[in-house]
């Protein structure tokens, strides 16, 4: 009788499970560190004002999300109602009908999104419908030492001839002081990191018809320079990734960084974490042949096709999109908005005084190529570049191994 | 017609032995014969899994592995890799036996400590190594400036990446070797050792002679299990150096994982894995070999 009890029980508690009957639920496909702490903020304020809605935030690391990503959209598997996604994976996802069409559920975009930010949450790029929506407004920065710089009378460097004049410059007379920090490490770090000077020298990795172009004369001139660079920058840039460059900017051993992220910023201003308080300054980057072009890292949101809880999810995106909910995240968390007004908020200003420098490096910014390809050719892209920066290949080579390469994938 | 039923045992009993197989027989075919002739049909075509976009190639994958730079490097560092580190752990694998093998003071407490580093999670194992080669903050080079010597380019020297990798792998894993090597050295009954003795054998040429046939079983068991797990290098170059600097810590396991779960190319990292595949087992054949003959 007693088992008959508990087995009716059972039995009960899982209908209703299944069934819903508690209430909505979301599953968000999240990141860890900043943007997972910014997201946690958001779902408590989210449920506070929605407490029937339950949700399930889960915090991934960056390495493999793209790849539980691609296997849960590919088979439909529909384990995600949210998903936050890197902008270089949004092209694929969008072109494979992966993300729900948000306008055609009813979201509106308003004229407040940063423009550069809402066309990577398009698809065809700037001009299709709306698939995601920006979350975080990522650009890359350029960083240097105001102090040192004024100290032996340079100017803010405007290109970057400049910027290696001053490395060299600083590193000769700056004992302990090295003149410059990347992002080495292959794959998408020396990738990111030589976008900007790339895209600077007036270099483009594929032509208005899509033919790759990376061993073109300024894409080689692009490379010498980024391997002229290494003579003054730390031991090891080879392998140096985020928290490398990170601590050697906070722990004042460096000169100028060219690859900063809005989110690493206020760790600067930190005396706890930094050594340079108030002496880093935050610019677009330096431009050369081709005006300054930094590139946009936008984290994006969106709905998969395959969710079962959609309307649950749009207005979900509603409130973490909003004008008051990206202030807040911004100023108790520090995630870079991807809304003009918040960009120009006293409030937001006075706590982040590079955020007009941020605002203009959105405008500025780039995005990488808008190929469902992409991840492969960054791969291949990242894997002939670090060969070149470790000298087992001559740029010239290099380069045109990785268009062979490419050349290859987009056949 | 009773010496007949006497003869012939009814049918379970006769092919009992058979039928009790059956299970793990399934076992096996549903988790490893099915996934590897599916595996090498896959290598024969150009498969997106992303797209959804399959077509036969023939073996033009196995062309195109045969030019391409990083897979070749990934095979011949994970050759170099297997080869080093295994020599090295057997070696000393061996001695720490030999040692342990006596009785000395402290030995009880000494033993857990020399199995302690294959008790920890490989990512532990990683991120504590990745602290210690650091160039300017880590305790190698800080002891190596504090000597008067130049501090080292562990991890991002390409001629020293790889031999740095095989170092952590001799820490953690050569206390494998040991135990297994030591197992065999306590299986060796005194008597043998005191015969030989009485015969006027001593030092090397009771080990050479007497102690190394005895646990030829043994190190030939620790040779295999050390071979076919750093065959399988993977976890150390993900965490600690991402097949870098350029292609010097490129492996295969590296190549399979770049090509079939970051770009989803699962035809081409079929076909890298059969060729890890037939490797594998060219080297268990010589093993097996040895265990069969040793059986004969």
């Amino acid at each position: 009788m007693r088992l008959r009890r508990l087995l009716v029980g059972i039995f009960l508690v899982s209908t209703v499970a299944t069934l819903g009957l508690g209430g909505p639920k979301l599953i968000i496909a999240g990141r860890d560190g900043v943007y997972g702490a910014a997201m946690q903020l958001a779902v408590d304020l989210y449920k506070a004002e929605h407490p029937d809605v339950d949700i399930e935030l889960l915090k991934l690391p960056y390495s493999g999300l793209y790849e539980k990503l691609v296997i849960d959209f590919r088979e439909a598997i529909g384990a995600y109602d949210v998903v936050l996604l890197d902008d270089v994976w949004a092209t694929e996802f969008m072109s494979l009908g992966w993300l729900a069409n948000l306008e055609a559920l009813g979201f509106t975009a308003e004229a407040d999104f940063v423009g550069k930010a809402l066309a990577v949450g398009r698809y065809p790029y700037a001009q299709g419908a709306l698939y995601a929506v920006p979350h975080v407004g990522n650009v890359e920065l350029f960083a240097y030492r105001k102090d040192l710089f004024d100290k032996y009378g340079l100017p803010e460097p405007k290109s970057w001839l400049e910027v290696l004049g001053a490395a060299a410059l600083i590193e000769r007379y700056e004992p302990g002081i090295k003149g410059i920090v990347f992002r080495g490490k292959k794959g998408n770090p020396i990738v990111t990191g030589f976008l900007p000077i790339f895209w600077s020298f007036g270099a483009e990795i594929l032509d208005v018809d899509g033919r790759p172009t990376l061993n073109s004369p300024q894409a080689v001139a692009a490379l010498k320079f980024f391997l002229a660079m290494k003579a003054f920058a730390p031991t090891g840039v080879e392998i140096y990734d985020s928290s490398e460059l990170r601590d050697a900017l906070q722990g004042g051993t460096v000169a100028i960084a060219t690859e900063v992220w809005p989110a690493w910023v206020p760790a600067l201003d930190d005396p706890a974490k930094s050594k340079v308080v108030g002496q880093v300054e935050i610019i677009p980057h330096p431009g050369l042949v081709a005006e300054s072009s930094p590139v946009i890292g936008i984290w994006l949101l969106a709905i998969p096709t395959a969710s079962k809880n959609k309307a649950t999810a749009l207005d979900f995106l509603r409130f973490v999109s909003s004008p008051a909910v990206q202030k807040k995240l911004a100023l108790e968390v520090g995630l870079p908005p991807t809304r003009v007004s918040v960009y120009q908020d006293p409030e937001v200003v006075a706590k982040y005084r590079w955020y007009p420098a941020q605002l203009a490096a959105l405008d500025a910014s780039r995005p990488r190529p808008r190929v469902p390809e992409w991840a492969q050719i960054e791969g291949v892209l990242g894997d002939y570049l670090q060969l070149a920066l470790v000298g087992s290949m001559p740029p010239e080579e290099a380069l045109a191994a990785a268009q062979a390469r490419v050349e290859e994938i987009l056949r | 017609m009773t010496r007949s039923s006497a003869r012939r045992a009814p049918f379970h009993e006769r092919y009992f032995h058979y039928l009790i197989l059956i299970p793990a027989l399934l076992i096996m075919i549903a988790l490893t014969v099915y996934p590897v002739i599916n595996v090498v049909q896959l290598s024969f075509y150009r498969y997106s899994y992303a797209r959804g976009e399959k077509a036969f190639i023939g073996l033009e994958n196995y062309y195109r592995l045969a030019s391409d730079r990083f897979f070749l490097k990934g095979l011949s560092n994970t050759f170099q890799f297997t080869a080093l580190a295994t020599v090295a752990e057997l070696a000393l694998g061996l001695g720490l036996a030999l040692l342990f093998n006596t009785k000395f003071r402290g030995r009880r407490w000494l033993l857990p400590l020399v199995i302690f580093p294959m008790m920890l999670s490989t990512m532990v194992v990683c991120a504590v190594w990745g602290a210690m080669y650091h160039y300017d903050y880590g305790i190698i080079n800080h002891v190596l400036r504090a000597v008067g010597l130049s501090p080292v380019r562990w991890l991002f020297d390409p001629n020293l990446a790889l031999q740095s990798l095989v170092l952590i792998d001799l820490w953690q894993w050569t206390p494998m070797v040991f135990l297994i090597l030591l197992a065999g050295l306590q299986s060796i009954p005194a008597e043998i050792y005191e015969a030989g003795r009485v015969d006027g054998a001593s030092g090397f040429r009771l080990f050479r002679h007497m102690t190394l046939p005895l646990i030829k079983r043994h190190f030939l068991l620790a040779v295999l299990l050390r071979i076919i797990d750093t065959f399988k290098i993977f976890d150390k170059v993900y965490a600690l150096t991402g097949g870098g600097p350029g292609d010097a810590t490129e492996t295969i396991s590296l190549y399979i994982y770049r090509e079939g779960f970051r770009y989803f190319n699962l035809g081409r990292a079929a076909a890298a894995a059969v060729v890890m595949l037939i490797a594998v087992i060219l080297i268990s054949a010589v093993y097996v070999r040895q265990v069969i003959r040793g059986h004969a």
